[in-house]
Order: structure tokens, then sequence, then C-alpha cells
């Protein structure tokens, strides 16, 4: 009795994510090449080709651990997550904490901040350009009612938090990056991620910025966002931050 | 340049061919690599006056018995509607089941039951993008034991069935051959030549299973002088169509793909010179 088109593809799909599928051998033409070796050509595909893929979005954490010991890592991924649909510039949203729960990586405990500034630029990146907030857009209001409006960040912009000095960990990984030794202990880093015309990119942000901008990317008014930003930081200048902030097109033009 | 033979566009080139125009025949993408909305989407945009486009898909699974991804679908026509390209394609395979994609060409037993389901979901991908479509034969690296129809056969009654047109990967043809034991030249015999709209060339590997050689279509070389061979006797038998160089691995520097374009050309012009006009011309 052959298996049914829809039995066979889920036979399918089970054994290629490991689970050996004796139906499937049995429905597959073997020779001197037998079936389940015809098998294992799909099967290593399957991981080689997402492997490939998320070295792809994931650069800089390819590029600390090396290529052998990224495979593994992918591998394991792989076989822990598959891609939901087929567009591979979307996959890999839980790589950054699967990177954090993996044994082989305990050594490296900022990996997975790496992880997730890398998939910040992905996101970043394949995110809409849209409208930006111009300084001019604001002039153009009564003052008074800034302080109770609510900005919404770019599309694409995100903030990168870490223990770990994340923009000196990302500088000294890129291709042709002089070979220097980053101190873990050299302080923590906010990066705020942003879709830029041709690529995507961070800027770096003092806590006070990065408490403004957190506040902000909530839904929270101006005002609240000043508030948390003086919380963190009494020497915050508003003017000066905010300022900086417009000069980067990090904020989404008014509805 | 031969206005036939067209490469596929990447990212690697995407700067050196806006800014260069390089002479080349068309362009092809891979719809699912533009899809996310990138500033790579605009650099295709920006080249769309200047050169044919094919959308080549790769993850709609015509296959699927499960049926297409209504999603993953809107996407493709989305992006087929903002490019308007002169071709839209993708293979005989499948790649999606159970809510997972697998990124492969996943192989279909050639059954009555198998052909119900592709012609449904060819229909379907037509009816959604109001025109044709043009399905391309897979690398096989195994054939089922349930298999009643050979896969030209299979390909002759979607044609037929589904008013489908067909992408003739050559390439794919001497890597199914050589594993499944079938001779490439048998192979061609009982295509439907007329429903023919495009031709794809790639490289391949050779690697061992179980101690045999098996060929892997990796897309990651100069096309072979066997797939050049069975190339030109496709030419000969069912005429001149565009042909697109397919390089997706370990991808070289654009001189060597636009250097293989130019030898597709020159075997076009010698089948046409040594007598194969008649098919050719035909078409």
């Amino acid at each position: 009795m052959p298996l049914a088109l829809r039995d066979l593809q889920a036979a399918f799909a089970a054994h290629i994510t490991g689970a050996d599928r004796a139906d499937l051998v049995a429905a597959v033409a073997g020779d001197t090449i037998p079936a389940a070796a015809r098998l294992s050509v799909y099967r290593h595909h399957v991981f080689e080709s997402l492997g490939t893929a998320l070295a792809a979005t994931f650069p800089t954490v390819q590029a600390l651990v090396g290529t052998d010991f990224f495979r593994g890592l992918a591998r394991a991924f792989v076989g822990h997550a598959l891609p939901v649909q087929p567009v591979l510039t979307e996959y890999g949203a839980e790589f950054p904490a699967f990177v954090a729960g993996y044994a082989a990586a305990r050594d490296l405990p900022y990996l997975a901040d790496v992880a997730r500034l890398d998939w910040a630029l992905n996101l970043a990146f394949h995110a809409p350009l849209g409208g930006r907030l111009k300084p001019e857009d604001l002039s153009a209001l009564p003052m008074e009612r800034l302080p109770s409006m609510s900005i919404a960040l770019a599309a694409g912009a995100v903030l990168v938090s870490s223990r770990y000095p994340l923009d000196r960990i990302w500088e000294t990984s890129q291709p042709g990056a002089a070979n220097e030794t980053v101190d873990l202990n050299s302080g923590a880093a906010n990066l705020l991620v942003l879709r830029r015309l041709d690529d995507a990119a961070f800027v770096g942000l003092s806590e006070g910025e990065a408490a403004f901008v957190a506040t902000l990317a909530e839904g929270m008014s101006l005002e609240r966002a000043a508030g948390a930003a003086f919380q963190i930081d009494p020497a915050f200048e508003l003017s000066t931050s905010f300022a900086r902030l417009l000069a980067w097109e990090a904020f989404a033009a008014l509805q | 340049m031969n206005p036939v033979a067209g490469i596929g566009l990447r990212s690697p080139h995407l700067a050196e061919i806006g800014r260069e125009r390089p002479a080349t025949g068309f362009l092809e993408i891979h719809a699912e690599n533009h899809l996310a909305g990138s500033p790579s989407l605009q650099a295709v945009e920006r080249l769309r006056a200047d050169y044919a486009f094919s959308i080549h898909a790769v993850g709609l699974s015509l296959g699927s018995a499960e049926g297409l991804d209504a999603a993953h679908l809107a996407r493709v026509a989305a992006l087929v509607k903002r490019l308007e390209p002169a071709w839209v394609s993708d293979h005989l395979s499948w790649s999606v089941g159970g809510g997972r994609y697998f990124n492969d060409l996943l192989p279909l037993p050639y059954t009555e039951e198998a052909l119900d389901v592709v012609v449904r979901n060819i229909g379907r991908l037509q009816d959604v993008l109001g025109r044709q479509v043009s399905i391309e034969n897979p690398s096989c690296y195994l054939g089922f034991t349930d298999s009643i129809l050979s896969e030209p056969a299979f390909l002759a009654e979607l044609v037929s069935r589904s008013g489908c047109g067909l992408l003739l990967d050559a390439n794919n043809i001497v890597v199914t051959a050589h594993n499944l034991r079938l001779d490439p030249r048998d192979w061609l015999s009982g295509l439907p030549g007329a429903a023919i709209t495009q031709y794809h060339l790639a490289g391949h590997a050779v690697n061992d299973a179980d101690g045999e050689p098996i060929l892997i279509d990796d897309h990651g070389s100069r096309v072979g002088d066997g797939v050049w061979a069975l190339f030109a006797e496709v030419v000969k038998r069912f005429g001149v169509r565009p042909t697109l160089i397919e390089w997706d691995t370990d991808i070289p520097p654009l001189g060597v793909l636009l250097d293989e374009a130019t030898r597709a050309a020159g075997v076009i012009e010698t089948v046409l010179q040594a007598g194969g006009q008649d098919a050719a011309r035909a078409a």
C-alpha cells in the first residue's frame, strides 16, 4: 500500500530532522547507493544550507567563535527550530536565546548579546525606510504640546543593551579589524540600532539616553521619557540628547 | 553579447551592476531574497528600466499535499506586481510541511495523486498572479518506488493540465540522470518543447555516497562539460530560449558570470550555424 502524499511528506520531514523512518526508506528506490544514503543527501543539505543562512544573519557571532564552532552551534539550532516560512532573513529570532543556553558557549557569556545585536541589525536592514521625524516638524508645533507628545522610534530602530562593551566587541570582530583584546569589564553598552538609507548601523547611547529611548519605545510621553532619563542620570541634557537622536533620524515621522 | 543569455543578480554584485550596467540579456532574482524589503530591493527597482527580469521562487512548495501557504503566496504576488518581471517560475518539488520550511527542493513521487496536488497548486498560483508560471525540473538524489510516470512525462502532464510553462534546467537533467541511472538524452524525449520558456545552466559538485559518486546541484562552479554538451542538444531540439547562468554558492567576481553567459550565447550560435536553425527558428 503506497503512502499517501501527505503521509510521505510527513515521514520525509521527520526523517530529515533526525527520526529514521523505515516506511520512508522502503518507499525510496535504492541500488548501489542505498535509499538511506540517498535520503541523507537531503538531510545534510537542509542542515548545511540553513547553517549558511544563519551565518549570513549572525556574521559577528561566527567571526567570534570561528566557522567550525558556528557550524555545530547552527546545526544544534536548526534541529531545535526550523524556519516556519521561506524568507531566510526572517529566520533566527530565537537564535540569541538559544545561544544563551548553549552549553558549549558557556565560556563566552557575551555571545548571546552579540547575537541580539546581529539580529537587530538584520531586522533594521530589512525594515521599511519610512518617513523620519525632522527638527523642523517639531518647530512647527506649539511648544506647550511637546511634553505630552509620544514619539515612535523609526521602523527597525531598537535599543540593544548589554553589561559587556558590545560595541567594542562588535568592532574588533569586523573583517579587517586590528587584532585587539577587549576588556570585558570595561563597561556596559547601550546601542541604538538604526536603518539607514543603504544599510543598518548602531550608535552608542549614554545611560540617560538609553532610558529616554526605552521609555519612548514603550509609547510614553516625552515628559515621562525625560523623567526616566533624569532618574538614571541627573546630568542628562534633554535638548542635547534629543538633538542627537533627531540628527540620527531615530524617530518616525509624526502621524 | 547575445541578448538571450542572462545572469542571476546576487547581493555581492548589486553595487557593481548598478554602477557598470554590464550588457546581459536579463537579470534573475530569487523571490525569497527580496520579500522583506531592504536597500537591495530598491537597488533592483532602479535596474528595472535597463534590464528584463526573471523572478525565480524557491519556496512556494508547489508539491505540498497540504497546499500553498497563503501568506507566502501573497508576498510573492506583491513582489511580482511591484517588479512586473518578464518571467515567473518555481520548481517541481516541495519544501514546506507541517508549518516548517526545509530550504531544499525535496523530491516528489511521480504518481497520479502528486499530479493532482501539483496541478491544483500551480492553478492557484497562476490564478493569484494572473499569469502563467514556468515549472523547473529539479535535481534529484532519489526516486520513489511508487512513481508511475517518468519526470518528463509528469512535466508534460502538468503543462497539459495546468497550462504552465516549463523551465528546463540542463544541469538538473545531468545531475538527476546520473544519480538515478537515466540517459539525459532519453530524458529530453517526450517533453512538450513549445511549453519551454527558459533554460537554466549551473555547475554541480561530485560527492561521495557510500563509496559511489553522486552529483550535487550546488550552483557553486562553472558549468561542466557534460552540461554544455547537453545544452547544445537541448537548443538543437527545442530552439533558442532565454538562458540563465546560475551561481549561488562561492559566488565569483561578476566577470566570471558574464563570461559564462557569453559562452552560453556562443553555444547557441554554434548550434544555429551547424544546421539547428529549423528548430531554433521555429521557436
